[in-house]
């Protein structure tokens, strides 16, 4: 056990560095994320008129949670893509030769995914809070929606991997990352659930990012609403056992 | 006196991908300590598949291979401890500095942090990489990468270096470079299998090869006596004669020749006549004085000395083919 610690802590700090040196990085994680709380809180100011919105008054503090969720989405969507290029580049086989235990070297793709998606998220929670937006419960509060969004990160980064892991194709993978964005816009993140279409209510109540959305706006309108902080945290928990165990597998895959 | 125990130990492996083809078919090899041993084979002999069964990461369908004494299937942690391991392209972080490389690798070694130190500077050093220690390796040349994927093989001071392809792609004067820096590497004791499918390579690093065709070793030894072993060197007489009396003066330099070549020594050249001898250098002047005579006009000499190439022509019917390894093409998806 301390052997995998010390393990993923040393390659950990390898993918760290791989990601902090491409500045690149910082930008398309947060291009879109920013995109949408600039213009979307302008475009449809007026949208919170609607009677599902429940009196609120600011569309920006509607849509700011979403968006902090939405970047931890984007910061982990492409992980499997690092992950194949260098089992490609033959990193990995040099990885899996050296007296290591084979999970740390998974582990390390992935816990270092836990600050980077908490540490992507709080520039768009900054952000939000600077554009007006608050958060009701405070400092507290401030750091657990970045450990919510870190946590969703790690257990959401699997839905990248395995397709990595099991088609060994960057196309397909990258690709495949696309495919999750509909995740995003059948959320709660721009409407509440109550002015969705019937189909619409069914995805969204099935959609993991929802009941994160959930837990980090009640955070920042509400206050501590223990219900929804527990339920994302179990949603988070039971997707990040069903995807990380998939990756397990297939990452186990490879060494036949 | 004892033989020393071998390093690398294989006996009857076996590979199989898919219930097809037999990438490996039944190899059985010993290295022992010190030796650098060579595999040449062409692309697709088999030879990358037998180093990834030894260096772990990949199980043989049967067969068993050790590795400094470890069974490669049941031990794989004590064969990896014991293991440098260098494939064909280098295998290196493009966002790590040349240092941060040879440091990671030394953690997973579980090297002491100060030893570490010690070690990358002595091995930037040895490299010639000092100066772009900082630089991510990214940036490094196609040379630079080799000589620091070497490197961080060698960290931990193994017992084993596993090379495949050591010099594939890189421009003649590193691979020169390189040949050196596997020699010096080899003169101090390190034990080496590398595989390559350069004949120049092989003749000049290795102690002792193994040509390998179609999953098969086909010839093992030493590479001077493997080039012995296919017989001979060959003088070629080129003869000054005329289309008609080409035949005549052949059928001379036969008869004036009986006795220092043997009958089945000879054959027809389009210049001449090519005559097989043991040992070129110390033949010539027998031939010349013999074959002073006037029904003769020798027009010129040419002698060569066998070469693993024959070697491989020999025992496989086939010349190697030097040509970079294909890449399989993705196709679907």
């Amino acid at each position: 056990m301390t052997a995998i610690a010390y393990e993923t802590f040393h390659l950990g700090l390898r993918t760290t560095r791989r990601f902090i040196r491409v500045p690149a990085n910082f930008i398309s994680i947060i291009f879109f994320p920013l995109i949408q709380l600039l213009v979307f809180s302008q475009l449809y100011q007026d949208i919170v008129q609607l009677p599902g919105f429940g009196g609120q008054s600011s569309y920006l503090a509607y849509l700011a949670p979403g968006q902090v969720a939405f970047t931890a989405f984007m910061a982990v969507a492409w992980s499997g893509y690092g992950l194949l290029v260098e089992y490609r580049s033959g990193y990995i086989d040099k990885l899996r030769a050296s007296p290591i235990t084979h999970w740390s070297i998974l582990a390390s793709e992935t816990v270092p995914l836990f600050f980077q998606a908490a540490a992507m998220s709080a520039i768009i929670l900054v952000v939000s809070l600077l554009l007006g937006a608050t958060i009701a419960t405070g400092i507290g509060g401030f750091l657990l929606i970045l450990a919510l969004a870190g946590l969703f990160g790690v257990a959401f980064a699997g839905a990248s991997f395995i397709p990595a892991l099991l088609t060994k194709s960057e196309q397909a993978t990258s690709t495949f990352s696309l495919l999750l964005f509909p995740l995003m816009f059948a959320s709660t993140a721009f409407v509440p659930e109550a002015l969705m279409p019937g189909w619409l209510q069914v995805v969204n109540d099935w959609n993991p990012i929802s009941y994160l959305i959930e837990a980090i706006r009640s955070l920042m309108v509400i206050g501590y609403d223990w219900g929804k902080i527990g339920t994302a945290i179990l949603t988070i928990g039971a997707l990040g056992v069903i995807l990380q165990a998939a990756t397990l597998w297939a990452f186990h895959r490879l060494a036949r | 006196m004892q033989e020393a125990q071998p390093i690398i130990e294989v006996r009857d492996l076996v590979k199989v991908y898919g219930g097809e083809a037999r990438a490996v078919d039944g190899i059985t090899f010993e290295v022992a300590p010190g030796e650098l041993f060579g595999f040449l084979g062409p692309n697709g002999a088999g030879k990358t598949t037998t180093i990834r069964i030894l260096a772990t990461l990949l199980r043989q369908t049967d067969g068993i291979a050790r590795v400094a004494g470890f069974d490669v299937a049941t031990q794989p942690k004590e064969v990896r401890r014991r293991l440098g391991l260098a494939m064909q392209t280098p295998a290196l972080d493009a966002f790590s500095t040349g240092r941060e490389t040879l440091e990671l690798a030394g953690r997973l070694h579980r090297m002491p942090a100060a030893e570490i130190r010690r070690r990358a500077d002595e091995l930037l050093e040895l490299m010639g990489l000092s100066s772009v220690a900082k630089k991510l390796t990214g940036q490094y040349s196609g040379g630079m990468k080799r000589r620091l994927d070497l490197a961080s093989a060698l960290v931990h001071r193994p017992q084993v270096l596993i090379l495949d392809e050591p010099t594939e792609g890189l421009d003649p004067q590193s691979r020169t470079a390189l040949w050196e820096e596997l020699e010096r590497i080899s003169n101090a004791g390190t034990t080496m299998l590398l595989t390559t499918h350069y004949m120049e390579e092989a003749d000049r690093l290795c102690t002792r090869l193994a040509i390998i065709d179609n999953g098969k070793i086909v010839v093992e030894g030493q590479p001077g006596d493997l080039k012995r072993g296919i017989g001979a060197d060959t003088v070629v007489l080129q003869l000054e004669a005329t289309d008609g009396d080409l035949e005549n003066q052949r059928a001379e330099v036969r008869r004036l020749l009986e006795g220092i070549v043997a009958p089945d020594g000879f054959a027809d050249h389009p210049t001449g006549v090519s005559v097989a001898v043991p040992n070129a250098s110390s033949a010539i002047p027998t031939l010349l004085r013999r074959l002073d005579d006037d029904s003769v006009h020798i027009a010129g000499l040419q002698m060569t000395q066998p070469s693993l190439d024959n070697v491989f022509l020999k025992y496989t019917g086939r010349h190697i083919r030097e040509e970079a390894a294909d890449q399989p093409i993705i196709l679907g998806w």
